[in-house]
């Protein structure tokens, strides 16, 4: 694996090269038609361009010479300069010499920009009469041009996705070949099937690591963002960025980014206090926002902290029961955690006042929804005074989940691993009804324990299970959880973990919600993915 | 002349054809155009899916793709000759713009062509059965059989079918 630091010099030379091709070009048309405006924008763009990457990345003498290109073309722009032929000569050295010195990055035979050119550059810069009498005549050691072509290439994420769609389907049928394989119990067909295996799972790794891109790549956005929100707000916010290197795919975030930027706002507007109301409370005058990204196996892990005020559980309480959500003695009874998620309710919110930057009734359920919509998941954790954090569970590539495969009645479900907490046998004995529902006491928490067998048969409205209704002394018990709550699920029976590749279900059945999709095993079998989001909703909807 | 080319092209009219896929529902025979249908195949496992109506069957594995099958007996209500011995049933694939379906019948489809004249306008008496008038294209008879044929495309776009939800 090659190191970061390598990654990006390749981009950075690759790109260079692309501007030098651009500059050459444009160049050569400005000299047809010195009044281009649109060329000399262009051109004075790509220099300036040229010269940030540059000097980001270290290489000095290339931001230079593109520094004084640029300057020249800022003149020619501004008609101090005029476009002569001796400022063309020059112009085109110059240009020359920035493709060589690019081109040789690193190479025993680096090219030091020579010091007539850089002369005469400076010459036509600050000599802004007709003066042109000063240049010398630049020795061209470097005639000879290699034409060559850029190492990277750019691709549109769409011919990825589909690329990894028939990776996709290119394994479902692996695993049907493979456990036929078995079946057939021949021993040519074992070893081709096997090594099937292997190269797939290669190539479908291969076809993952091409679609990563570095979180940093929005979260290098988030300085200015923060800036600008700051200023509005009229606060001041010190930013820290950690895990810039963690990777993900390009899709996942590019889905939450509204999500990322409606936390940030609201921690910065919201969260953060006052400078004054911060000093009162022996903080800091200026607010701490972190942002950082770690890696948990399959999992990139997201948190936004802030050390603003926090959310008020009471004040989260009173809202619950004010908005209807549930009785004010039910709304006592809550668990911290669970008042905690009802910031995630469409429509539940607890800003005051509408600020320009946020506020503005889009809720926090629209930031669920959309982590929801690639099987990620969110917390937030908030003590009063000190502040919040908002943790973003996400899946590091779309295409492969890790799930549990289990059965009810004849049929295999699968259940996004993302999404479970723990699997237990429970005995039946001590299950408790609770009017329709059953719960149980299951390490130390309250857990409302749902029968699949009984979800799927009956309407939701007559659905009603009593420990008589169970077979067996012990119940299979998969612990799920969602937006802070657990539930339990009885199935009939636990099968495995598996990765899973999950496709979505076609017209007309994609409306039923319990479904999140449906995936192929290797026996052939089809099987339903559920949506532990849907039937959690489910189950808060009839309380 | 000019009569006689008028003449030619009546003729003409008169002898397009329509190829039909027809199938048994209940005791009476039903077509659908054979455009509208991808492929006959004998009906593969079918993995029932709770909380859709019981005229959906489930989602079958046909080539890679992952659809729903229906019942059109019980989608139409169609009271089945009891007695009848299906050892396997059949599903016809059928393409609507957006999306594929399969729809199960229980005895081997097939296929027949029909001058487009022998086929009648769907009479309004139908709106007594159980079939939505909609649903019917006409009445086509051959020889001294009659067939029912189904505008597939409006069973698969009918609201019912669209808001499946539980």
């Amino acid at each position: 694996m090659k190191s970061r630091d390598q990654e990006y010099k390749e981009i950075f030379i690759a790109e260079a090269l692309e501007y030098y091709d651009a500059l050459n070009r444009h160049i050569s048309d400005l000299e047809k038609n010195p009044e281009d405006e649109q060329l000399l924008a262009e051109i004075f763009r790509l220099l300036h361009n040229l010269k940030a990457n540059a000097k980001a990345i270290g290489y000095e003498s290339i931001g230079d010479v593109s520094h004084k290109l640029e300057t020249a073309f800022g003149l020619i722009r501004s008609r101090e300069l005029s476009f002569s032929d001796e400022v063309v000569t020059v112009l085109f050295d110059g240009v020359d010499l920035l493709g060589e010195m690019i081109t040789n990055i690193d190479s025993p035979k680096e090219v030091e920009p020579s010091p007539e050119l850089l002369r005469n550059l400076d010459i036509i810069i600050n000599s802004l009469s007709e003066n042109s009498s000063e240049l010398t005549k630049v020795q061209k050691y470097y005639t000879t041009k290699n034409l060559s072509l850029s190492d990277l290439i750019y691709i549109q994420i769409k011919k990825l996705d589909h690329l990894l769609n028939l990776v996709g389907e290119l394994i479902i049928d692996r695993d049907r070949i493979f456990s036929l394989s078995k079946e057939l119990d021949n021993e040519d067909l074992k070893n081709v099937s096997a090594h099937l295996y292997r190269i797939t799972e290669e190539l479908q790794y291969s076809v993952m690591d091409a679609r990563l891109v570095n979180v940093g790549s929005l979260f290098n956005k988030f300085p200015r963002i923060v800036r600008d929100i700051a200023v509005v707000e009229k606060k001041e916010i010190n930013l820290e960025i950690v895990g810039q290197d963690i990777q993900i795919d390009r899709n996942i975030l590019q889905i939450i980014t509204d999500s990322l930027l409606h936390l940030m706002r609201n921690a910065i507007s919201h969260g953060i206090e006052k400078e004054d109301v911060r000093k009162k409370n022996k903080k800091s005058p200026q607010g701490n926002v972190t942002l950082s990204a770690q890696n948990d196996r399959d999992t990139v892990i997201l948190k936004l902290i802030d050390d603003g005020k926090g959310i008020d559980q009471q004040e989260v309480r009173k809202a619950i029961v004010n908005r209807g959500f549930l009785t004010a003695d039910a709304a006592a009874d809550l668990r911290d955690t669970e008042v905690l998620s009802y910031l995630f309710e469409p429509g539940f919110s607890l800003a005051k006042e509408v600020t320009e930057v946020s506020g503005r009734g889009v809720g926090l359920d629209v930031v669920k929804n959309a982590i929801d919509s690639i099987g990620g998941r969110i917390k937030v954790d908030s003590k009063k005074g000190e502040g919040t954090t908002f943790t973003l569970f996400l899946p590091t590539s779309i295409a492969v989940k890790g799930a549990l495969l289990c059965q009810v009645e004849e049929n295999f479900y699968a259940i996004p691993l993302m999404h479970t907490d723990s699997v237990v046998a429970f005995p039946t004995q001590e299950l408790h009804e609770v009017g329709d529902l059953l719960v149980a006491d299951i390490n130390g928490e309250t857990i409302t324990i749902i029968s699949m067998r009984e979800l799927f048969n009956t309407d939701l409205n007559d659905y009603s299970v009593k420990k008589s209704d169970l077979n067996g002394d012990a119940q299979n018990i998969i612990i799920v959880t969602y937006n802070n709550r657990k539930l339990g699920l009885i199935v009939d029976k636990l099968l495995r973990q598996q990765d899973i590749v999950i496709k979505a279900l076609s017209k007309p059945v994609n409306t039923i919600e319990i479904y999140a999709g449906v995936t192929l095993l290797g026996s052939g079998k089809v099987c339903l993915v559920l949506d532990v989001a849907a039937i959690t909703r489910y189950f808060i909807a009839r309380r | 002349m000019e009569s006689q080319n008028i003449r030619d092209k009546k003729e003409k009219v008169v002898e397009e054809k329509v190829h039909l896929i027809v199938f048994k529902l209940g005791l009476e025979e039903y077509g659908v155009r054979i455009d509208q249908v991808k492929e006959v195949t004998i009906t593969p496992e079918i993995t029932r899916m709770p909380k859709t109506p019981s005229f959906i069957k489930g989602v079958s594995n046909i080539r890679g793709d992952i659809i729903a099958i229906m019942d059109l007996e019980e989608r139409f209500r169609i009271e089945r000759p009891s007695g009848l011995p299906h050892q396997h049933t059949y599903t016809l694939v059928m393409e609507a713009r957006e999306y594929t379906m399969g729809f199960i019948v229980h005895e081997v489809p097939q296929s027949l062509t029909l001058p487009v004249s022998s086929i009648d306008k769907a009479p309004s008496f139908i709106q007594d059965i159980n079939i939505n008038e909609n649903f019917i294209e006409g009445i086509g008879k051959h020889e001294d059989r009659l067939i029912i044929v189904l505008d597939i495309f409006k069973i698969l776009t009918s609201d019912e079918v669209m808001q499946l939800k539980s």
